[in-house]
């Protein structure tokens, strides 16, 4: 009886705090998933503000011209200096023969962009079979015209403060109505580097900047980095020089890039003398910054390899640097890979450090070596956001989707490699 | 290893003179009081391959193995049992020089092997662990396939000439360890997707694979369920036939079972030695005692 | 494997460290530009244009601002210091001194047309007409109390309305550039202080106590009225759509980008216009520059022919197409006199 009425009260007393134990339980869940949809809502609306702006950057508006090669424009010794946009403009003209005057003429050449004539000309240069027949030719829009079309600029309001004026814009929906004004696939945007004129410039350049320096940053900072992370784990005693090593790497993961940057302006480019604007540079500028990152991830992943394998290599005669060569890398190697590819894709979103050494310029021509003037992804956006042409907008936007399509296919990577690589014991 | 015998013939050292006060402890006797640290029974052989003499090992402050001297004879299984804590893994590691790892780990005293001095300033600890092979507690196979595991020790001392020589090596290591049957036709899988007893009997194999002449065994069945633990049992029955085995143990059946001698350690210190069936019948240290009748453990 | 893999890495790292030293050797075959940023949407349309009509490279500008462009400039003279820096005001003197110092004494100065700072605002909010003495008294960290000489308060004023009744009653909410920036200094050396020389003893300053007159007009408030929106004009623009109250402190070219979307405050009474700045009677307007190294010229490829790109008239002519940028041309005598002294790189003396 006494037994029974002491189990009844334990019980009691388990109950009474079983709601409230069941309520934390509860409201700590909650919290979690609260703090996953703010994150993933603030996510959401990024991407959907970056692609609502950016996705129309992708079509450009374009005009269909009828252009006459007549080869009495052309010497054929130098096709440079033939009068290309004397060809645009005749094609224009041939569409609106009652524009007369000189000023109306300006204008109606100004609905074409002024890289129309370039256009022309590497066509010709190309293919010279072309001199002395007709083509149709779509060309590039001005970047005004694109705006109208695509609804970024309106067409209401006094005629003094609109880009287009009244006739213009009735040009264009005459050439709407023609067919002969569309919106195509901008092929422009990937293949051609920057440009002051918003329909022609692409990030191609800047693309292949990036990609040079990260070429450069992995080349050496992964290797040292390992290398670093290797003898720091396995070799290096444990003494307050070593500590001292180790809280400076921990420090300088978390130096602001741009003391990197002055770093590089005084060490690469004064003492070394290498060259301003150089992929080479941002490159060991960046790999700077990555290094204590890799180090840090490396140290991580060594540690985590289990000390039976350790064991088992050294138990059967293995010296040390075979342990690390053959049991140890290859098992932490997954997670080192990890923590470069995080550290890459941080430096691929760096400007700071870029802009002590010269790369946040204006540059036209596609790198193609380490030392060419060259500029990266993340300084492009940064250029086209300050721009003030409306167009550039939209292009920007479009940049930053091109970058965070970089980033997820960097950390999709790092995911695949862990994945395929990952070993479990 | 030719590194190693070189070193064996340059140091090669008179043997040492067994202690006298310690030979009179044997025969003792009235049974030691349980105060009493000192080794009873029969810790030293005639033609012993493995000498300790001293042993003492610190880690840090903590000093986990005390004076202690024991002999390790020719192709016999020795078994060391004590309770939890008691140092016998410890001292099993000082016989590879595995606690060399630990960088606070500090060993004193002689520990010589065929009379070659293990801790001896020309000593190379790369062949000795070729001599003196080590399986875990935990199977440890690495995370390569069954025949990579089983060649790698004889790859990296240089034991085999040819390809057809290592395939030579890994099956009859494999044989040795009774997994031949069980994995011949699959050598290029993964050690790891193997059950326990055969990842254990393939890190056996692993250890014979280099020819030592001493393997140390940590507890190889702790993590083993009994038909496994038999199995292994069995293995390492036949094993001692040519290999001298040291073996840690929790379970005194599995001594009694696999063991010629037994070493019973406590606190650090080795308390007695003695013929297997000799400590488990009858006794001589109250503390062994104690501790095979289940009073303690 | 392992092994190979790291022997190749380290190759590839000798080889990289081993390469720029003989690449900076080579000589450099495109021209380097550093400068201000708000000459650098001009400098980056005739550069773009010169590299696709020329058989040139297209040269490579840097937007350093104008003070750092000056400094990169004056390094030195060779083919790691940049060639032309652009700058939104004239070169200092101590600026010029140090050029000297480092031997580059040679500087061909070039006035490329001018730029107007403009006050604008939301199209939905009325426009605003306003004073250099308004703008000074709206924004300056401390004023002086009307008719006492000599004291200053700080700024009490709150709304538009206080600070002139013909204004609006609207707080006042200014989004302009951070110090860095070179419209930040031209809009305090033109507007600011045009605005508080209006008042008799502080104009008197100016020749008995410079840096406290410096201190009095140059000051702007920091109790929240002046918002530093950065230097990224656009984001100014997007704001003040946002914001009908607030008005916006930036170049011309971005208030002629955006005619549609905001409208220029008028300051004295004149329109921020193309032909009110151009004509000069717009009274917050800069001339431009940029500087040539005379010493590069000739060893760089295509110095002459981007300089003679530049003051071509299809270039910084009226209808030219920098005009089109936002650029304000000169009067084309003043474009003759610079194209001519150009094209002979007629050396800079400053006395």
């Amino acid at each position: 009886m006494q037994m029974n009425d002491k189990a009844q009260t334990t019980m009691d007393v388990v109950h009474r705090g079983l709601a409230r134990r069941y309520r934390r339980e509860r409201l700590f869940r909650r919290l979690g998933l609260t703090a996953v949809l703010v994150s993933i809502g603030f996510l959401a609306l990024l991407f959907a503000s970056i692609v609502a702006n950016g996705w129309t950057a992708f079509q450009q508006t374009e005009i269909l011209l009828d252009i006459d090669f007549a080869a009495d424009h052309f010497d054929v010794d130098n096709l440079a200096r033939a009068n290309y946009s004397a060809l645009v403009k005749q094609g224009l003209r041939q569409l609106f023969p009652d524009v007369r005057g000189r000023k109306d003429r300006r204008r109606l050449y100004r609905l074409v962009s002024s890289g129309a004539a370039f256009l022309l000309q590497k066509m010709v240069m190309q293919d010279t079979s072309l001199i002395g027949t007709r083509q149709r030719v779509w060309l590039p829009a001005d970047d005004e015209v694109d705006m109208l079309i695509k609804g970024h600029i309106s067409r209401v309001g006094p005629e003094s403060q609109r880009r287009l004026s009244d006739r213009q814009i009735a040009w264009i929906d005459h050439l709407t109505a023609l067919g002969r004004l569309k919106k195509r696939f901008n092929t422009t945007f990937f293949t051609a580097g920057d440009s002051r004129e918003p329909e022609l410039a692409g990030i191609r350049g800047a693309m292949t900047g990036s990609l040079l320096t990260m070429l450069v940053t992995l080349l050496l900072s992964f290797p040292m980095g390992v290398a670093a992370a290797v003898y720091l784990e396995e070799f290096a005693p444990r003494t307050w020089w070593t500590d001292l090593i180790e809280v400076n790497i921990n420090n300088l993961a978390a130096v602001p890039s741009i003391v990197f940057g002055l770093l590089g302006l005084a060490f690469f480019l004064d003492v070394l003398g290498l060259p301003r604007s150089a992929p080479l540079v941002g490159g060991m500028v960046l790999s700077l910054m990555t290094l204590p990152t890799i180090i840090i991830a490396s140290r991580a992943s060594l540690k985590s390899v289990p000390p039976s394998i350790r064991e088992a290599a050294l138990g059967i005669g293995a010296s040390r640097m075979q342990v690390i060569v053959h049991h140890v890398l290859p098992l932490a190697m997954p997670g080192m890979m990890t923590g470069t590819i995080i550290g890459m894709a941080q430096a691929l979103g760096e400007t700071a450090p870029l802009l002590m050494i010269g790369m946040v310029a204006f540059i036209v021509d596609v790198p193609s070596t380490l030392t060419d003037p060259a500029t990266v992804l993340p300084v492009q956006i940064y250029l086209w956001a300050d721009a003030p042409e409306r167009a550039f907008v939209e292009r920007t936007a479009a940049a930053i989707m091109v970058l965070l399509a970089f980033l997820i296919c960097m950390n999709g990577l790092a995911v695949f490699l862990r994945r395929r690589f990952e070993r479990r014991w | 290893m030719d590194a190693a015998q070189a070193v064996l013939k340059i140091s090669d050292m008179p043997f040492p003179a067994v202690d006298e006060q310690q030979g009179t402890v044997e025969g003792a006797g009235p049974a030691p009081r349980a105060d009493n640290r000192d080794t009873v029974g029969e810790p030293f052989v005639e033609d012993p391959r493995m000498t300790c003499r001293d042993v003492n090992v610190y880690y840090g402050e903590k000093h986990a193995i005390r004076d202690v001297s024991i002999d390790i004879a020719h192709n016999e299984v020795l078994a060391m049992i004590g309770p939890s804590g008691c140092g016998k893994s410890t001292f099993l590691r000082c016989l590879n020089r595995m606690n060399d790892t630990v960088d606070t780990c500090r060993v004193s005293g002689r520990i010589l092997l065929d009379g070659l001095d293990i801790y001896g300033r020309l000593v190379d600890v790369v062949p000795l662990r070729a001599r003196v092979g080590m399986v875990f507690q935990k199977p440890n196979p690495f995370p390569k396939s069954i025949y990579d595991n089983i060649a790698y020790g004889p790859r990296i001392h240089g034991l085999a000439e040819s390809r057809s020589e290592l395939d030579g090596i890994v099956e009859n290591s494999l044989k040795k360890a009774g997994l031949w049957q069980e994995v011949h036709d699959r050598l290029d899988q993964p050690g790891t997707g193997l059950s326990g007893g055969q990842q254990q009997r393939l890190c056996i194999a692993r250890a014979i694979a280099v020819q030592p002449e001493v393997i140390l065994m940590d507890e190889p069945c702790s993590a083993l369920d009994p038909i496994a633990t038999a199995t292994v049992e069995d293995l390492i029955a036949e094993l001692r036939e040519q290999y001298t085995i040291v073996i840690v143990t929790h379970n005194m059946q599995q001594a009694a079972r696999v063991s010629r001698r037994t070493a019973y350690f406590h606190l650090g210190a080795l308390i007695e030695v003695g013929p297997t069936d000799r400590i488990f019948t009858n006794p001589r240290h109250r503390l062994t005692e104690d501790y095979i009748t289940g009073r303690f453990g | 494997m392992l092994r190979k893999d790291f022997c190749v890495a380290v190759a590839l790292l000798g080889a990289a460290v081993a390469v720029p030293p003989a690449v900076a050797a080579r000589g450099r075959d495109y021209i380097s530009i550093v400068g201000s940023s708000t000459v650098y949407p001009f400098a980056t349309t005739v550069a773009e244009q010169f590299g696709k009509t020329t058989r040139f490279k297209t040269p490579k500008i840097e937007s350093t601002g104008s003070g750092g462009g000056m400094k990169l400039f004056c390094a030195g003279v060779g083919i790691e210091t940049p060639d032309i820096t652009n700058a939104s005001r004239r070169i200092k003197q101590s600026e010029y001194a140090n050029c000297r110092k480092n031997g580059v004494d040679r500087i061909t100065e070039v006035r490329i047309g001018y730029d107007g700072i403009v006050l604008a605002n939301s199209k939905e909010a009325p426009r605003m007409r306003l004073s250099r003495k308004d703008i000074f008294l709206a924004l300056a960290a401390e004023v002086p109390v009307s008719g006492k000489s000599g004291r200053l308060v700080p700024n009490p004023y709150r709304t538009w309305k206080d600070v002139d009744p013909a204004l609006p009653d609207t707080r006042i909410e200014v989004l302009g550039p951070p110090p860095t920036s070179g419209t930040r200094d031209a809009f305090v050396e033109l507007a600011m202080q045009g605005g508080c020389s209006t008042f008799d003893w502080i104009k008197a300053l100016k020749t008995t106590d410079k840096s406290r007159f410096k201190a009095i007009c140059h000051t702007i408030r920091e109790d929240g009225a002046y918002i530093e929106a950065g230097e990224n004009d656009n984001l100014i623009v997007q704001k003040l759509e946002a914001n009908p109250r607030a008005v916006g402190i930036f170049g011309f070219s971005f208030l002629d980008q955006n005619g549609d979307r905001i409208q220029g405050s008028l300051v004295d009474g004149e329109e921020p216009s193309f032909d009110n700045i151009a004509s000069g009677r717009y009274p917050v307007s800069r001339p431009l520059y940029f500087y040539v190294k005379d010493a590069h010229v000739g060893v760089i490829p295509g110095m002459r022919e981007y300089i003679a790109e530049f003051t071509s008239d299809r270039a910084w002519g009226e209808d030219g197409y920098l005009a089109d940028k936002g650029l304000i041309p000169m009067p084309a005598g003043e474009r003759r006199k610079y194209a001519a002294d150009a094209a002979a790189l007629k050396p800079l003396v400053l006395e």
